[in-house]
């Protein structure tokens, strides 16, 4: 099991890192949301504003966005790598999984070469994962990044 | 021309805005925002806080006016203080969080001299050594002019030589007053979580586009073009999120905002005439108009749901959303970089919906991941980049130039497609960076 997990962490990973996004898009179940809050203590996305807080919908609009030349924030498109490190899990409720993670993802963006076009973001990602159809799929997807409070400049890839 | 742009070594402010144009330099000149910091953000009332950021004695945040960081405490009567974060000793920041609590006062982490929330000076440590040296009344640190107007405080770094908040608001009280009369209960809450974004370019970049209403048809297309493809994916609009309604109202046709209305008032300010129609109701099932016509009268009421501002830009600090509870406020921090605050209210009163419909607004609108946004910031940051070329000095600032609607003493009025906003700016620029 914990192999399996492994996978699926560093599987999602590479999607992203490789901008397949309509397979990423796939590992999440219709009632799926997608969070990253704007402070550590951020109790739920309902006690504030965040940084994303997508359903499938929006999830699929920000992909669907990222593959149209006209998407300017994304043009050049980010070339990202996520580090994947330290995945533990534990059961949930009603046969669900809760995956904790530490990932860094590099993401670089070519706008004349000097070192703003790198950053650095980093954190705790916590997974909630489901069975549907025989395979594992994503219920929740969480992203403490250390630098929460931000301020951020335009976030593109999807973490 | 260049002995005509600057004054010896100053930048000659005059000489950088005409009628119809405006020199590039205003944005990539690090000596012109030295000063506008001195000129612009040191006579202008800046918005900094509402006062439910602030409950308990000794609650306080961190705010900038330009460049200088000034902290709001509320005092031990209630009344709240701004003073900068500065030690009057050796100059430490006493504050090192953007909020917090200190019911004791505010101590400097180098020495120890504490002072109180209005910046006396209650103590210095082992004071002996200061016996007939100092007189702590010469040490308190200095306050920074505070007025409020409904709830939103207000701080002026002129003090005394500053006019009074009302009449720097001018005809844009009512955009606050649309605001605060929304809520059933009268009164606004600031909720505790902040959305923070920035960019590398000029803070003038953000109030130039915001009621900017010909750039979403083609710096926005692309999150049109998705929102339309998820929108058939999943059953038409009818079925859609309110984020992709966001996103897909970025494509109506021009000739919608050439038939909107756009106000502009002395000072800078402006808004724009709403998207979303009269009818808009921030909840599903109407409990809202119910609470709001119980705590208003009907009258009063339709009065208040019938005031349709997109966003209304108080200038230089802030960009106020009414109906969606928003309110955002500018740092410039360089010629170069500038952060954005966004925060939401409660309507206090109101169904939870509400303010969930308003934090869903902010997290779209105001996170630099917004599918908005996130393209904004990059035009702005293009533009520093290209202004930097000197292949040509003048930025036209020209469109719609001859299509003002109606004038009065206390606005303007014209189509929201003109770049009269954007002329209206330049002159209250002029104006404050004109004055020595």
């Amino acid at each position: 099991m914990t192999d399996l997990v492994e996978r699926f962490v560093h599987h999602e990973a590479r999607l992203l890192d490789e901008r397949r996004y309509d397979e990423w898009t796939a590992l999440f179940l219709s009632d799926a949301r997608y969070w990253v809050p704007v402070a550590p203590d951020q109790p739920g996305p309902e006690a504030g504003p965040s940084h994303f807080h997508d359903d499938i919908q929006v999830l699929k609009a920000r992909c669907h966005r990222l593959a149209n030349p006209r998407a300017f924030g994304a043009e050049p498109a980010p070339r990202t790598a996520h580090v994947v490190s330290g995945v533990v899990w534990e059961e949930g409720e009603a046969g669900e999984i809760i995956v904790s993670s530490s990932q860094i993802m590099l993401e670089y963006r070519n706008r004349g070469g000097f070192e703003a076009d790198q950053r650095i973001f980093g954190g705790r990602v916590t997974h909630r994962l489901r069975q549907a159809e025989g395979a594992w799929r994503i219920a929740y997807k969480r992203i403490d990044l250390i630098n929460a409070e931000g301020p951020f400049n335009a976030m593109l890839a999807p973490l | 021309m260049a002995t005509q742009l600057r004054e010896s070594n100053r930048p000659n402010p005059a000489a950088l805005v005409r009628p119809d144009a405006v020199h590039r330099s205003v944005y990539t000149d690090p000596d012109i925002f030295q000063l506008e910091m001195e000129r612009i953000f040191g006579r202008a009332w800046m918005y900094l806080a509402h006062q439910s950021e602030m409950k308990e004695p000794g609650d306080y945040v961190v705010r900038h006016i330009g460049s200088q960081a000034v902290i709001l405490t509320r005092g031990k009567e209630g009344e709240v203080s701004a003073i900068f974060n500065r030690c009057t000793h050796r100059g430490a920041t006493l504050c090192a969080f953007d909020k917090g609590s200190a019911p004791h006062g505010h101590q400097c982490p180098y020495h120890g001299w504490m002072f109180n929330a209005d910046g006396t000076l209650r103590f210095v440590s082992w004071p002996k050594n200061y016996d007939g040296v100092l007189d702590k009344k010469d040490f308190a640190i200095q306050q920074v002019r505070l007025e409020e107007y409904r709830g939103f405080l207000f701080g002026n770094l002129r003090g005394d030589a500053a006019p009074p908040l009302v009449e720097f608001l001018g005809h844009m009280k009512s955009s606050i007053d649309d605001l605060v009369d929304r809520s059933p209960a009268g009164e606004l809450e600031c909720g505790q979580y902040v959305l923070r974004h920035y960019y590398r370019a000029n803070w003038k970049m953000t109030f130039e586009n915001l009621n900017d209403t010909i750039h979403p048809g083609f710096a926005h297309s692309a999150s049109v073009v998705s929102a339309k493809a998820v929108a058939n994916e999943v059953g038409g609009p009818g079925a859609i999120v309110p984020t992709l309604g966001m996103m897909l109202a970025n494509g109506k046709p021009i000739q919608f905002f050439q038939d909107l209305d756009m106000v502009t008032a002395p000072g800078g300010h402006s808004y724009i005439g709403g998207h979303m129609g009269a009818d808009y109701s921030p909840d599903t099932g109407d409990g809202y108009t119910r609470s709001l016509i119980e705590y208003h009268g009907a009258e009063k009421a339709r009065e208040v749901l019938s005031v349709d501002r997109h966003l209304t830009l108080l200038y230089p600090s802030s960009f106020w959303h009414a109906r969606y509870q928003t309110i955002r406020i500018i740092r410039p921090v360089r010629h170069d970089l500038t952060e954005m605050i966004g925060f939401v209210f409660r309507l206090k009163g109101a169904p939870e919906e509400t303010y969930r419909n308003a934090i869903e607004y902010c997290t779209g609108a105001n996170s630099a991941a917004s599918p908005v946004i996130s393209d904004d910031l990059e035009i702005y940051e293009r533009c520093l980049l290209g202004n930097q070329s000197d292949a040509r000095e003048w930025i036209p600032t020209s469109r719609g130039l001859h299509e003002d609607r109606e004038q009065t003493n206390s606005f303007t009025r014209m189509p929201a497609t003109s770049e009269a906003y954007i002329r209206n700016q330049f002159a209250a620029w002029a104006d404050y960076m004109g004055q020595a």
